[in-house]
């Protein structure tokens, strides 16, 4: 029991991570149909701002905020640069669009950074745990797990309460009705990158600080659990995101521990056996988003 | 009706046959011997045409896919990784396998195979994966479009990849890897020769075949071909096990010549390059594809010097030039990358877009008929397929789109729906040919309830519709269009349809029909659709609005070719209009819609007498 409950603390504290890093997926699902396979490379950008910065000696309350500002704009520059050039494309275009997004910045950091992997000091709190019972808690999981649910709960205010937030919850529902209507789709959709940005920025900090290091492929595994949490959840559903990838955290802590230790180095590939069985049997994700096309 | 599509069975496969095999030892000349220029007088790396033929390979295996279905899939190459490792662990001797997998289950340390059985294998176990893999993306991909099904691509080639890494006692894990000691490389390109050749020969075949043309008619228009009768996972799923087996191939022969296979072989940058290869070429095309593999090579070649010499190529160097910064040892990456990311957004189509060799050769010196034919006989029609709708309720969350409607109609007769914008007109339609799923009601065809079934199977038992909003299969031409609900009906429908050719002359057609669909003005797009529904044979026609944004000149003529063509194949008419002087030219009977309810029935006279309907359809101004 005892053990289960550490489980579901430590799944909690990933699946956070995950699960900021699939809304800002959704929330450019949402207002472009693209599905953003470069996501991943605002965390290898903001990786390298955090070491050069820590290399100066910044401090990293500095960092953490230079993180998610650099984020917000290389999401930013991102759409810039080549999203906004394909817009209203297929499907096939967008996705390898965003495909060569992430390949060309990852390669531009091995071609003209280094390949070898670049580690900086984290805070001396990542590693504390302190104890409640027989349960062992990281702080580190804690600080996640409040700073997300402050994160959802500001990025909910920002759609329900505010102009911007409508504008763009009418563009994730219809996004032509939604022009038609008045919204204008450039503000829309750059301020759902940064918004987007600003989400990773703040995964970004969580991811760096417990890897403690930054390669120029440091963007793979971020873009992949936040791709997989999105498409989980139910692609579109902003709600469905968050709950993907606090389902995907939990099943991958839940496996690690549970699984018997002569396969337990194959977790990752039993997670994604999991989730093909979930498309086979629900195919449109945990929260069903309807998307049917006019006749 | 026998006169059908199939004239001269025998003549028409020889010419099928003869233009693809003639293309494909062109395609196969060409790339072979610029590979061979380029070793012989450029002083290129023997292994780098060797790693180019068998790319190739690849390459045209996921075309067979992703060419004619338009799914992007970024796991044909996670199938290479289990084809080479199936193909690896039957052929690798078992002294080797001692040494590196001595722990391997299923007593694969003892098997040993040569090299030819082993690749056989290899396909056989990468296309069983397949098949499993298959029905996943067939079901979310029906669910919810086919960007679920890349994601689910995705995941499988980290699947592979993760289990290479991971399974040590299978695969060698990470460091170790597979290697082979049964006589080093291939000692020989000749199986490469005829590996490719068949791969492109299988590749234009495939394109050419009932399950390629569906598949593309799908790829250009999910929703319009399965309202043609077309279940777009059958070729889907026939597609991918074919890609598959042809991938596997490739990747066995890969391992093959390089002598070993690692997890990271098959892994993100064999899947970059082999993509980057397709899109820039041309997805869409096997001469295309395979232009690309050759663009892409020189492209790399090209990078991988500049990047290690510097800035100087074949000899012409520039010492110290200020442009070295740049040229890097992973320029390669950059320029990959950076091809995909400028294709994608300044050439979607790749450079052929679907242009191909054995198509043009076939326009070029294919014979063909010139005389257009003449409008075929109109037809008995048989008057038991009565199509029967009752009580129909279609709600929206809270909005009542179809209340409680019923309308018949007989295959003798045209039939109209009327109604005010909102009516629930479209949604009827829709309805009837499954597009939208009825909350309670039944429609009946000849019996047949047909009511919740797939739009598909609607479609093969005989309703077949039309589009308010055009659904052309754009990239096709003309012929190619009608072509389509032909090859569906040829299978589905006891009644035959007219000759293609015949239904092309008769709707006007005869002049365009190797244009493209995407090409044509609003007026011939419309009777296109028409047409095009009409080769499926149906025993109704279903049209919504074929006279929206027409002239009264253009809906008058649209009166006379809707007849016609329900004429020659016997079917009856259901037809949705606004256009007045449309529907009481054309219709026997009228129902009128209003807010999802049917308000009154009759002959057009009677119909626009109706005060009902005056005050419904044709508002306030027509009462006063």
């Amino acid at each position: 029991m005892a053990e289960l409950l550490q489980n579901l603390i430590d799944g909690l504290g990933r699946g956070s991570i995950y699960a900021l890093l699939a809304l800002g997926v959704a929330v450019i699902f949402g207002v472009m149909h693209l599905l953003n396979f470069a996501h991943g490379e605002l965390i290898t950008v903001s990786g390298y701002a955090a070491f050069w910065a820590l290399d100066a000696g910044w401090s990293w309350y500095l960092v953490v905020p230079l993180i998610v500002l650099v984020s917000v704009a290389t999401s930013l520059v991102i759409e810039r640069v080549a999203f906004s050039r394909v817009r209203g494309a297929d499907d096939f275009t967008l996705l390898l669009t965003s495909f060569g997004v992430h390949f060309v910045v990852s390669a531009i950091f091995l071609l003209y950074v280094s390949a070898s992997v670049k580690t900086f000091s984290r805070p001396g709190w990542v590693t504390n745990t302190f104890a409640v019972g027989s349960l062992r808690i990281e702080v580190f999981d804690t600080v996640v797990i409040g700073v997300t649910v402050l994160a959802l709960i500001g990025t909910s205010l920002l759609l329900q309460r505010t102009m911007f937030g409508l504008a763009l919850r009418a563009a994730a529902a219809d996004f032509d009705t939604a022009r038609l209507m008045g919204v204008r789709s450039d503000s829309v959709i750059r301020g759902a990158f940064a918004l987007s940005g600003a989400l990773a920025g703040i995964a970004g900090i969580f991811w760096l600080m417990r890897a403690g290091s930054t390669v120029p492929s440091a963007g793979v595994n971020p873009m992949l659990k936040g791709v997989l949490a999105a498409l989980i959840g139910g692609l579109g559903s902003l709600r469905g995101a968050v709950l993907g990838g606090l389902a995907l955290g939990m099943a991958e802590v839940l496996l690690r521990s549970r699984l018997p230790d002569s396969v337990a180095s194959l977790t990752e590939g039993v997670v994604f056996l999991l989730i093909a069985l979930l498309f086979i049997f629900r195919p449109q994700g945990l929260i069903a988003v309807a998307h049917a096309e006019r006749v | 009706m026998s006169n059908a599509m199939t004239h001269h069975p025998s003549r028409n496969l020889r010419r099928d046959v003869a233009f693809p095999v003639v293309g494909a030892v062109l395609l196969f000349g060409l790339f072979l011997g610029a590979g061979l220029l380029y070793q012989g007088l450029l002083g290129g790396h023997e292994r780098l045409v060797t790693f180019a033929l068998i790319d190739a390979v690849i390459v045209l295996g996921m075309q067979i896919y992703i060419g004619n279905t338009g799914i992007l899939s970024f796991g044909h190459i996670g199938f290479g990784a289990i084809a080479g490792y199936a193909f690896a662990l039957s052929a690798i001797s078992p002294v080797e396998k001692l040494k590196r997998v001595s722990d391997a289950p299923f007593g694969l340390v003892d098997v040993q195979l040569d090299p030819w059985t082993s690749i056989a294998v290899a396909v056989v176990v990468v296309v069983l994966v397949a098949a499993v893999v298959g029905v996943g993306l067939a079901r979310s991909g029906a669910e919810s479009g086919a960007v679920s099904a890349t994601v689910i691509t995705l995941a499988l080639l980290f699947v592979t990849h993760e289990l290479a890494r991971n399974w040590p006692d299978l695969t060698g894990g990470d460091r170790a890897g597979l290697s082979f000691r049964i006589g080093g490389a291939l000692d020989t390109r000749v199986p490469i020769y005829l590996a490719l050749f068949g791969t492109i020969l299988v590749a234009r075949l495939f394109a050419q075949s009932r399950a390629g043309r569906l598949a593309v008619a799908a790829r250009e228009d999910n929703l319009a071909a399965r309202a043609m009768g077309v279940n777009p996972l059958v070729q889907q799923m026939l597609g991918l096990l074919l890609s598959v087996a042809v991938v596997g191939v490739g990747a066995s022969l890969r391992v093959y010549e390089k002598g070993s296979i690692l997890p990271g072989d098959f892994f993100f940058n064999l899947t970059l390059v082999t993509l980057v290869m397709l899109i820039v070429g041309g997805r869409r095309s096997v001469t295309g594809a395979l232009l690309g593999v050759g663009v892409i090579t020189a492209g790399r070649e090209l990078a991988r010097r500049l990047g290690q010499d510097g800035f100087e190529i074949f000899g012409i160097g520039l010492d110290d030039a200020p442009l070295d910064w740049i040229f890097r040892e992973n320029l390669k990456t950059v320029f990959l990358g950076s091809a995909m990311l400028a294709f994608m957004i300044w050439r979607p189509a790749g450079l052929l877009d679907d242009w191909e060799l054995d198509r043009w050769l076939r326009s070029r010196f294919g014979r063909r008929r010139s005389e257009q034919p003449t409008t075929p006989p109109v037809v008995e029609f048989d008057d038991t397929d009565a199509l029967v709708v009752r009580e129909v309720d279609v709600a929206f969350g809270g909005f009542q789109a179809l209340r409680d409607v019923s309308i018949d109609a007989g295959r003798h007769e045209v039939v109209g729906i009327i109604g005010p914008n909102g009516a629930g007109k479209t949604t009827l339609l829709n309805v009837i040919t499954g597009l939208v799923p009825s909350d309670s009601g039944t429609v009946v065809l000849g019996g047949v309830d047909l009511t919740g079934r797939p739009s598909f199977e609607i479609a093969r038992h005989g309703l077949v519709r039309t589009f308010q909003n055009l659904r052309l299969f754009s990239a096709l031409t003309v012929r190619e269009n009608i072509e389509v609900s032909a090859l569906v009906a040829q299978k589905a429908r006891d009644h035959q349809p007219p000759d293609v050719d015949a239904l092309v002359a008769a709707a006007g057609l005869w002049e365009v029909r190797d244009r493209r669909a995407r090409e044509l003005d609003y007026g011939t797009s419309r009777r296109l659709e028409l047409a095009r529904a009409a080769a499926m044979s149906p025993s109704f026609l279903l049209l919504d609005e074929p006279t929206s944004g027409m002239s009264d000149a253009e809906s008058t003529a649209m009166i006379e070719q809707v007849r016609l063509m329900a004429g020659v194949i016997g079917a009856g008419v259901v037809v949705i209009d606004h256009d007045l002087n449309f529907i009481t030219g054309i219709c026997d009977r009228i129902y009128c819609l209003d807010c999802g309810h049917v308000i009154a029935e009759g002959t057009p006279a009677e119909i626009q007498a109706d005060p009902a309907v005056q005050a419904a359809y044709l508002g306030s101004s027509a009462q006063g």
